[in-house]
Formats: C-alpha cells, structure tokens, sequence
C-alpha cells in the first residue's frame, strides 16, 4: 500500500512538472517590469509565450554577465544600462544588428543621434538599440508650489531653480513651510558634474575629477546640514513614500518634543528624474499625489540612465525575437499607444514629431512634458558616457555619503575615492 | 580477485568523478587564473600570463588586509556572544536541580532563526534598523533611551556590531543543540558524584562540564570558524554591497565577489580566494594541533 501511495506521489509530482514546464517562445531579461506591457501586446499579436525575467538593478551585471559569458542560462533577448552599456557592445554578448537578415542600419535616420551612436561598438556595428531618450529635470508638486512660491508654472518654478543658489533658496523657503526640497541628497548629482560635464576616465585613461563634480560634496553637505532633505535614501521604500504624501521625519528629540503630530511628519516638493521616472517611478509610487505633479528645468540640463535592447548572439529564436525588437523600437503603430499610456520619451522621430505639439499627461495636471524633454534632449552630450560609469560612480556616491554622514572629511573621502578607483581599475591613472 | 578490484574503482567511481570535475579541477583553474590579468571578459584566451604579479598585489593590498580583520573582528565578537548564549541555555536546561521541562519546544525555537533564508533575515533587519523609519530607534526614541536616531548601518562600530548580533542571533540554537547533545553525552555519574562531593552549580560547571565538553565545544569552534571566514550575504545584503560602512563590513569573500564580479579582475580575485585558502588552511592546522595535544593529554 505505501508503495502505491509512494508511486502516485512521485507521478503527481511529474505531472506537475510537466504541467509547469512549458517552455516560453522567447525569454526576455531586464532589470524593471516596464517591458511587461510590451510583451503582453506581443504576445497577442503573434500567439506566443513569452516569458519576462526581473533581475534588480544592483545585481544585475553581476548575475547576468556569467550567463552570457558561458551561454548557460542566457536568455533570448536582453536590456543594458547606459551605465555599463559601453562596457557589454564590445563583448561578444548582442547579435549585431547592422547586418543581414536584420539591417537596422536603414532605421538610423528616424532616431536621436546620440541614442543610435551609443548603441554601436568601436567598430560602428549596432549591438544594441533603444527605444526612449532620457533628459532630466525636476518633477515637483503643484499644490506646494502655489503655497511656498505663489504659481505653479513650470516656466517661473524653472526660473527659481536656474542656478544652484536659487535652488538652495528655494529649500530655505520650502523648510520654513515644513516641506523638503528633495527626498534625499542625491538629487543635487546630476546639477553638480552638469555645469561642467566630462566622462569619468578621459582618452588618457586618466580619471577625471573636476571642480564640478567635486562640488557634489560641498552640495549634498549642505543639503543635509542645512535640513533641505527628507533623509529618505534612493531607491529606499521611504523614498517612493515620500512622492505620495507626507513621511515620518525627525532630525532629534528636541523637534519632535512638542508638537509630535506636526514636525515629525514632513512632506517632499520635488526629485531630480530623468524622463522614465515619470512612468517608472512616480505614477507607480504617487498614486495619491496624481495630477498635482509638474516637470521643470534644474539648474543645468542633464541626462541620466536609458535602456537599450539587444538580441543575444547564440539564441535559436532570433526571427522571433528581432520581431520583437522591431514592434518596441520600430513600429509607429505601437509607440504611439505605448507613449499614451506611460508618457515615456522617445527617440523614435517619427512619432515624436507627430504628437509633440499637443501631448498632455494628466499625471502632470495636463502638462506638455514632450516638448519640455525633447527640448532638453537636444543638449545631451552622449560622449561622456564610459565603460566605468556605473562602478566609478557607486564608488563616487559612497565617499560622499561618508563626508555628508560625517565619517570623513573631504579630503580624506577624496583620497579613499582615488584609492579605490584604483583598486578596482589598476590600468585607470587617478591624480596623485 | 582481479574482478573485485575492478568492482570496487566503481563503487568509488562517482565521487571520484564529482570530485575532480568539480573540486579539483577548480581548484588548479583557479590556481592558473590568479597567475593571468584574466578579466572575467571575452573568455580567459584574452588574458596574459603575469606571473606572481597578483600575489605581490595582494600582500601589499590594504584593502585585503582590511578585510581580514573585518573579517575576524565579526566572527570573533559573533562567537563569544553565540557561545554564551548557547551555554549558558545549556546548562540551564540540562541543570539536575532545576529539572527544566519543554526541552523540545524551546529547542525548535531557539533553532527556528537558522531556517530562515539570510536574504529575508537581512531584509527584516534593515527594515528594523532603518534609520529614520525603522522599529528600533522609533522604540529608544519613545523610551527617552537616546535622542537622536541612530544610523546602525552607517556607522563602521554599530554595523560591524550589528551583523555580529545577527549572526550570533541566526546561530546560538544550533550551537545550543550540539551543546546540549555534548552535555547529555556526559554520564550523570559524575554529576551526582560532583553533587554528593558538596559541589556548587559553579564548581560541578568548571570541573565537570566544561573539561568534559572541550571537544565539543572545539567542533563548534571550527565549524564556526570555517563558516565566519567566509561571511558574505549579511555584510553585502545590509549596506551598499561594497562594505559600506568607511569599508567596515568588508569581509574577505565580499571582497573577492567584488573584485570578480563587479570589477572584472577574475584575475585578482582568484588571487584573493587563493589567499582565503592559506589563511583557512593556516587555521585548521593551529586548530588541528590544539585538539591533537588535548586528546594526547
């Protein structure tokens, strides 16, 4: 009796797993969901399955490099960074795509130049290709604009934030209404090394730390010190609470002591995002705060992140998959009614052309954040992009965040930042 | 007889296989790619031979040197608190006097953090020490305890401290119940003779328990050292997973994770884990001897 009971056990685990086991058409690996509603178009549209794989950011080169390295495990088509792209177009990873049977290179006339030049290796083949372009700015609330500074326009907010003091300014005021400028410190980033942009290692191979970026430290200090921020790390759940009303707040007991319910609750006006945090970022997390929402200009333009898409090299469904890649880069059709539902910018010409003048996103209270972000695509330099962007950066980040804490001074957060540049890239000269 | 020679290469065929497919031959690859500038890129065809490059790089690396006290400074201070956490729970339990009941159930309990995956254990911990948001300063706070949040995981002494208290908390049940095994292993004989004698609880602790557990409690010493040189998932889940802290929760496999697989010097990171491996060998051996001289004694 056991081993009959035994036998139908291991048979009902068979046909579970066997139940489970339907192989997908295709297998798609990125680092966010937001291909998930293109994959469900597509799905539909060619009667496949496919399935997509979410590895988080942090943990994404990491795990999907060896994948691609060895072949085991690799998926069918995959997405890449801006901050390690250059890094993956020069390895063996994505099918190039300026050749037969695919020939993107007859697209690359309806694209944003910088967009399409990023995609290609040192030999100028197209490994990769991108459907967005990604200029920021800062998105902020209305309802708080019209308290602290009197409008909510987009021009006059842009205007209070044109320079680095304006916005300072502007903190001192949104702290006195008990609201924070920023969610946390590293909003300030992109405004620091954008007046005066240079690439992290240069042609030399000399890495390149100037005025600008250095002024990040002084920034993000005074930020902190001077309580313009909601202490709400990055990417923490207290960052994406903090978009959709107000969030517990205390620098200290004394602040807390008398009116509890007031001052240890505080409320964020604004983040520097680039244009995916519209659709990926806040209409996710600000479901609440939906419509009071506005985009402006910071102190500098800048551009920050961007996925490109490619096809791995030795995958067996590569019709299937450039088909793929087509309807998300390339068919008008489908663009259209993506931008529609995300707002996302695109690089794509001939549809940016066609919906520019009269685009409206409700989440924006109606605003034209296409003609805003196209604008300030035109200003994006894309030669500062290199291999060692993210690694060099995380690295960067940490030392400031030492300094800001006030673990170290500057110059010892400095030197630890040379130190370990070179420790991790030996070849990379770092000043002396 | 010839037949049964044969019939036993195998039986002992599959491990014999398993292990030079997949211990050995690591082993000497690895050997091999700490002797190159292999980047972890393009397949190692791509890297040069630099000789013993790497290892003159290692000694004079701070950051390994770095690592190893880190390494040891958590594990140490982890095992003192787990070891007596863990025996002083054993003795109360198997005390003659006291006559502790529910042995079983506060064994499955103080048992219970181990089963728990790290990557879950790390996240409950970061909700919990979270600096502005998290249980723990929100209840010091409302106690008067302190009177400013304290950023746990952004201090070096209070991170360090923190997966130290984690670890031990993950593993003071399991060490419990090998105690506890090792206790009961020793016969009662000696426990009433202490008794009859006029033995205190201490006395019968220090003259009969302790010398009768020694080489249990060295079994859990280096299982638990061998263990605590290879920290990894709490210090890289808890912070930035760099070491952050000002690099005090950067651990020795932390750092090699990190020179491989986000630097792409497969190369010196192959180095580091040869280094790993003579200090671990170093270990064992200083271990080894201690026990052999206490059993010859």
């Amino acid at each position: 009796m056991k081993r009959i009971i035994f036998a139908g056990v291991m048979l009902g685990f068979v046909l579970l797993l066997a139940a489970c086991g339907g192989k997908p058409d295709l297998t798609i690996t990125s680092f966010t969901d937001e291909l998930q509603d293109v994959i469900d178009v597509f799905e539909e549209k060619h009667d496949v399955t496919v399935e997509l794989q979410i590895i988080p950011t942090e943990d994404y080169t990491t795990t999907l490099q060896p994948a691609l390295e060895s072949g085991d495990g690799a998926p069918d088509i995959f997405t890449g960074e801006i901050v390690y792209l250059k890094q993956w177009t020069e390895q063996d990873y994505w099918e190039t795509l300026s050749q037969e049977p695919y020939n993107v290179q007859e697209w690359e006339d309806d694209y944003i130049d910088y967009v399409w030049e990023l995609g290609k290796n040192s030999a100028g083949e197209v490994k990769a290709v991108s459907w967005q372009t990604t200029p920021g700015g800062i998105y902020y609330r209305r309802s708080i604009a019209k308290e602290v500074f009197g409008t909510d326009d987009p021009k006059e907010i842009g205007n209070i934030f044109s320079t680095m003091d304006g916005l300072m300014e502007a903190g001192e005021k949104l702290k006195q209404h008990n609201y924070r400028l920023f969610p946390d410190e590293g909003s300030v980033q992109v405004f620091a090394q954008g007046q005066d942009p240079q690439p992290w290692v240069n042609e030399n191979n000399e890495l390149v730390v100037n005025e600008a970026r250095l002024s990040y430290f002084d920034y993000a200090k005074e930020l902190r010190d001077r309580q313009y921020t909601a202490l709400a790390p990055a990417w923490s759940p207290a960052w994406y609470e903090s978009f959709n009303g107000p969030i517990s707040y205390n620098m200290g007991w004394d602040e807390i002591d008398e009116d509890a319910d007031v001052s240890d609750q505080t409320e964020v006006f604004g983040v520097a995002l680039p244009t995916w945090g519209l659709h990926s970022v806040l209409k996710e997390s600000a479901t609440e705060t939906a419509g009071d929402w506005a985009i402006t200009n910071g102190p500098t333009p800048y551009f920050q992140g961007g996925t490109w898409i490619g096809i791995y090299k030795d995958t067996e469904n590569k019709e299937l998959a450039f088909e793929f890649i087509k309807m998300l880069v390339n068919d008008a059709e489908f663009l259209e009614e993506w931008v529609s539902e995300t707002g996302d910018v695109l690089s794509f010409l001939p549809v940016t052309e066609k919906i520019k003048d009269d685009f409206s996103d409700d989440f924006l209270g109606g605003q034209n954040n296409y003609e805003f972000f196209l604008e300030e695509a035109k200003k994006i330099d894309a030669s500062i992009v290199t291999p060692y962007d993210q690694q060099i950066g995380d690295l960067f980040g940490t030392q400031v965040g030492n300094y800001v804490e006030g673990e170290m001074t500057k110059e010892e957060a400095i030197a630890e930042f040379y130190s370990q540049v070179k420790n991790a890239f030996p070849d990379i000269i770092v000043p002396e | 007889m010839q037949k049964n020679n044969l019939r036993g290469y195998v039986f002992i065929a599959p491990f014999v296989i398993v292990f030079l497919v997949f211990n050995l031959y690591p082993i000497f690859l690895t050997l091999y790619y700490s002797l190159t500038n292999y980047t972890g890129l393009g397949g190692i065809g791509n890297a040069d031979f630099v000789g013993i490059d790497n290892y003159k790089r290692l000694l004079g690396d701070k950051y390994f040197y770095q690592s190893f006290m880190n390494t040891m400074t958590i594990w140490g201070s982890s095992f003192i608190v787990q070891m007596g956490i863990a025996l002083g729970l054993a003795l109360i339990f198997s005390d003659l006097r006291l006559k502790m009941r529910g042995i079983s159930v506060f064994r499955a309990l103080y048992f219970l953090p181990n089963i728990i995956t790290i990557a879950s254990v790390a996240l409950l911990f970061s909700i919990l020490l979270d600096w502005h948001h998290g249980s723990l300063n929100q209840m010091l706070l409302s106690l008067g305890i302190i009177d400013t949040p304290i950023n746990w995981l952004n201090k070096p002494l209070t991170a360090q401290a923190s997966v130290s208290l984690i670890s031990a908390w993950m593993w003071f049940g399991h060490t419990f119940i090998i105690l506890m095994a090792g206790i009961s292993g020793i016969s009662k004989d000696y426990f009433e003779a202490a008794l009859i004698d006029g033995a205190n609880w201490w006395k019968s602790f220090i003259n009969v328990t302790l010398p009768q557990l020694k080489p249990i409690i060295l079994y859990v010493l280096i299982t638990s050292l061998i263990g605590g040189l290879q920290i990894f998932d709490l210090p890289m889940l808890l912070t930035d997973t760099r070491g952050a802290p000002n690099g005090s929760l950067n651990t020795m496999v932390l750092y090699f994770y990190n020179q491989a697989f986000k630097y792409n010097n497969f190369g010196y990171a192959a180095t580091i884990a040869y280094g790993l491996f003579i200090i671990t060998v170093v270990f064992s051996l200083i271990t080894f001897r201690t026990m052999y001289r206490k059993n010859a004694k």
